[in-house]
């Protein structure tokens, strides 16, 4: 939504990006075409997480960690004082509004991670933008110096956590 | 005081004069150089303990703290530079590391000097890993709540509790990792014997220490709206500067003004009620003026017909059946502006013969008291308390009544060893009392007195030494003759007076006498009279040795400009109207006023409705709450006054009350010459301090600065 809140920009930018591969696509295999700049929202929480993780990593030249669970692990790491069995256990079975629950086990499904960790400590990272969301303009202007050929460092007003 | 000597040094270049003394930080600072701090905090003792402050002298091989490193003579400061920058960073990415501080979902988020930081030194992420331990969360208490998961460590807190408040209830406990600011011996902060004052909140840089009425009300750059408005707080008659918070015409927050508290002893704090209870959202608005119709039926009506209807009834009666038919009684908890106000409204608009305040009571013992002794009564100012080296305290529990004198106290058993006497009720915090006495309301009068007894015997033995009395290590005593025991009880309250006790008093250079509210009600009023001949004992100099605590913010104004009555009224005469000026007193405060059967008309000025008020009154008018409109009050011990600042803007259309009382005397045909606040508070200060000099420039009204009897 932060995203849509560019505005203008985004048509600008958009004019110059080709975007191959989002969520959009509705990708199910990760066969990632050689990309320029790789984007990841959100914590790496369990195995698929750090699998893309990793996958992009390896074709794209410019990582960016994108919004503060990505840039510092978020919110998802409230879960991080508890064990994964705590976690599930809670989550699946233990809610007061859950009758005969499951736990999400099976070969299929992506494991949990013990910890919720932030991108960079599963992969390098080249471009830091924090924010919950990240704010429009720190969006705008990370893009816009990526797109001139440079790796954007926020100035320190344009830097939030919230 | 000899000049501190001064020293040069140079820092960033730049060619320094400071004082001798000073740290690095503060020599900075008054250049106007930056440095960075997280653990120093200005209103308490330089700690050293974060290392964000970092400095490189020239000469020393490591970075040095300038909060806790004076300066030297010809010192080479660099404040900034890679190798610092880097140091700080560091440290700021430890401490984001080893607890939870993820700014998203905190309560202070924008308003965080933790967060701030990691802004200014451009840290957009962390090259450590995080610890993710967890820590309990204590929400005991009903206005903050402490996140240890959110805790630096940096022990403001608790520097600020033993140093501040004198309460010492925090302290660090557990090592490395697991260490964290414990109340007492690992209690909540409801069961321990934390007051619940608030100065930790007030200095904690981060979420740890967090306010529950107002949480995340800064994220997003929200603060950036914020404005703050220096004030005086007028609850409990101490006056202490405040600064409130305010967005969109919402209270934030009250913090002390911890560095512009001038002479104060207290050094800018506040207690819970100056802090936290003014944060709760008020109780029934009244927002429009409400009219009685012939039917019974309320009605909302215009200003002006209000008003009209509160004349027209009062200016029948007062021709009908004279002055003495109407009463007006108000609130001692409102400016002197009001006060004034209304009382020439009364006295001049309807010639009315009763005027009253809640607490007029009170006053009459006060005024019985001063009779009885002599009539050169003066009382001690709050402000000896802090250099008294003895301190009785009769008939209060401080800790609920006056928790700032309490912190005055505590503190000054701590560094100047003062002794303290509690006489009457007491509660476990009391503890600090040398001598306990404790007494029933009916008993205090005859314990006083036996004090008093033993005080007079002891001195005069003290003046004829060949007398036995010097040699007795015990005294018993009985309530002189003056004294009645109370209808009923019939036998003796005599009891032991500690000699130790009463010699120490006598002994004392500085002693005071702290006389409390249960010193004020009507059948034991009497034991104030004994204890101000006690004070008296000690008061060969001019200053006085006894200080009443008042059951009202502005119970000394409202004594000093004449609105509580000499005499008790209200019982027997037949009242037919009259007017009632509150503000959030309880129905059992003023039911005597406002249930009296006889009353044709009683008309009620009030920022709040009660069923109670619905159910008596004839008029509601509302008016703003003390937040809300700008006034003088005068301190609890009448020695001076300070101006309350409006804070908040009072619902859409309701007028200020003084304005409202204007309306009123133009309608009963007396104008005032005051017509704007600027000349009422001119008013008030020429009644309050009458004198042939001019004590007070003009400006001080609108300029919110103290005003010293």
């Amino acid at each position: 939504m932060s995203f849509l809140d560019l505005d203008e920009t985004l048509v600008d930018v958009l004019s110059k990006v080709q975007l191959t591969v989002s969520p959009i696509t509705d990708f199910k295999d990760y066969d990632f075409p050689e990309v320029d700049v790789g984007i990841v929202e959100g914590g790496i929480g369990n195995t698929e997480h750090k699998e893309i993780a990793e996958k992009l990593r390896k074709h794209c030249r410019i990582l960016v960690a994108w919004g503060d669970c990505a840039v510092f692990g978020g919110i998802n790491t409230l879960r991080n004082g508890l064990s994964k069995d705590e976690v599930l256990r809670y989550g699946f079975i233990e809610t007061e509004s859950t009758v005969n629950g499951v736990m999400p086990i099976h070969a299929e499904l992506p494991a949990l991670l013990d910890k919720v960790l932030p991108l960079h400590e599963v992969v390098p990272v080249d471009v830091f933008l924090p924010g919950c969301p990240p704010a429009p303009e720190v969006i705008a202007y990370g893009l816009t110096e990526i797109l001139e050929g440079r790796l954007p460092v926020l100035p320190a007003d344009m830097i939030h956590f919230d | 005081m000899e000049p501190k000597s001064k020293v040069n040094l140079t820092i960033d270049g730049k060619e320094v004069t400071a004082e001798e003394g000073m740290t690095i930080l503060e020599a900075a600072q008054q250049t106007g150089i930056h440095i960075p701090t997280l653990c120093h905090h200005p209103a308490l003792s330089s700690w050293g303990g974060c290392r964000m402050c970092v400095v490189a002298v020239e000469g020393v091989p490591r970075l040095v703290a300038s909060c806790a490193m004076p300066v030297r003579s010809g010192m080479v400061v660099v404040t900034h530079n890679e190798k610092i920058v880097e140091s700080r960073r560091t440290v700021l990415e430890f401490i984001f590391a080893e607890r939870n501080h993820n700014c998203m979902f905190c309560p202070k988020s924008g308003d965080c000097e933790l967060q701030q930081l990691a802004y200014d030194l451009q840290m957009d992420h962390l090259t450590v890993s995080q610890a993710f331990a967890s820590f309990p969360v204590d929400v005991t208490n009903e206005y903050m709540g402490i996140d240890h998961n959110r805790c630096i460590l940096c022990g403001r807190c608790v520097r600020a509790c033993a140093e501040l408040a004198g309460n010492h209830v925090l302290a660090f406990q557990n090592r490395g990792p697991r260490a964290l600011v414990g109340l007492d011996l690992n209690e909540t902060l409801a069961a321990s014997s934390c007051a619940g004052c608030g100065i930790c909140l007030q200095v904690c840089p981060t979420g740890a220490i967090f306010n529950r009425h107002r949480t995340h009300y800064a994220v997003k750059g929200h603060a950036k709206e914020w404005h703050s408005i220096d004030s005086h707080c007028p609850l409990c008659g101490l006056l202490c500067p405040t600064q409130a918070v305010v967005a969109n015409n919402v209270l934030l927050k009250v913090e002390g003004r911890l560095l512009d508290a001038g002479q104060r002893p207290d050094r800018g704090q506040l207690c819970a009620k100056g802090r936290f209870e003014v944060l709760r959202d008020p109780a029934d608005r009244l927002r429009l003026p409400f009219v009685r119709t012939a039917s019974g039926q309320w009605q909302e009506a215009s200003w002006e017909n209000a008003l009209d209807e509160v004349a027209a009834k009062m200016n029948f009666l007062r021709d009908t059946h004279g002055g003495q038919a109407l009463f007006g009684i108000i609130s001692a908890r409102v400016s002197n502006e009001v006060l004034l106000s209304f009382r020439d409204l009364l006295i001049k608009g309807w010639s009315a013969e009763t005027l009253d305040t809640f607490d007029g009571a009170h006053y009459r013992a006060v005024l019985a008291m001063s009779q009885e002794i002599g009539n050169h009564f003066r009382e001690a100012a709050w402000q000896q308390l802090p250099e008294a080296d003895f301190v009785i305290i009769c008939g209060t529990d401080l800790c609920h009544h006056q928790p700032l004198l309490m912190s005055l106290l505590r503190r000054s058993v701590l560094e100047n060893n003062t002794r303290v006497a509690i006489v009457g009720p007491t509660d476990s915090r009391n503890a600090l009392a040398g001598f306990n006495l404790p007494a029933t309301n009916d008993d205090l009068p005859a314990v006083i007195d036996g004090i008093w007894e033993a005080a007079v015997q002891s001195a005069n033995a003290t003046l004829n030494p060949s007398g036995k009395a010097k040699r007795a290590r015990r005294m018993t005593t009985k309530p002189s003759g003056k004294v009645h025991p109370r209808k009923g009880r019939g036998q003796d309250v005599s009891r032991e007076i500690p000699a130790e006790m009463v010699r120490q008093f006598l002994a004392a250079k500085q002693p005071l006498v702290i006389a409390g509210e249960a010193l004020l009600a009507g059948q034991t009023a009497h034991g104030l009279s004994s204890l101000a001949k006690l004070a008296q004992l000690k008061s060969q100099d001019s200053q006085g040795r006894l200080l009443i605590l008042k059951s009202n913010g502005n119970s000394a104004g409202a004594w000093k400009l004449g609105i509580a009555a000499q005499k008790s009224v209200g019982g027997r005469e037949r009242l037919q109207g009259g007017i009632v000026v509150l503000e959030g007193e309880a129905a059992t405060g003023t039911a005597a006023w406002t249930d009296r059967a006889d009353l044709d008309f009683l008309a009620v000025i009030s920022p709040y409705v009660t069923p109670h008020l619905r159910a008596k009154a004839h008029v509601l008018i509302p008016r703003p709450s003390w937040l809300e409109e700008a006034g003088t009050y005068t301190a609890m011990d009448g020695h001076e006054a300070a101006r309350v600042e409006k804070v908040l803007q009072a619902p859409a259309g309701i007028r200020d009350t003084w304005q409202t009382l204007l309306a009123l005397a133009e309608r009963a045909g007396f104008h005032p010459p005051a017509k704007t606040l600027e000349a009422l508070t001119r008013k008030v200060e020429a009644e309050l301090n009458p004198g042939p000099e001019v004590r007070h420039q003009q400006n001080s009204a609108t300029e919110g600065r103290e005003i010293h009897d």
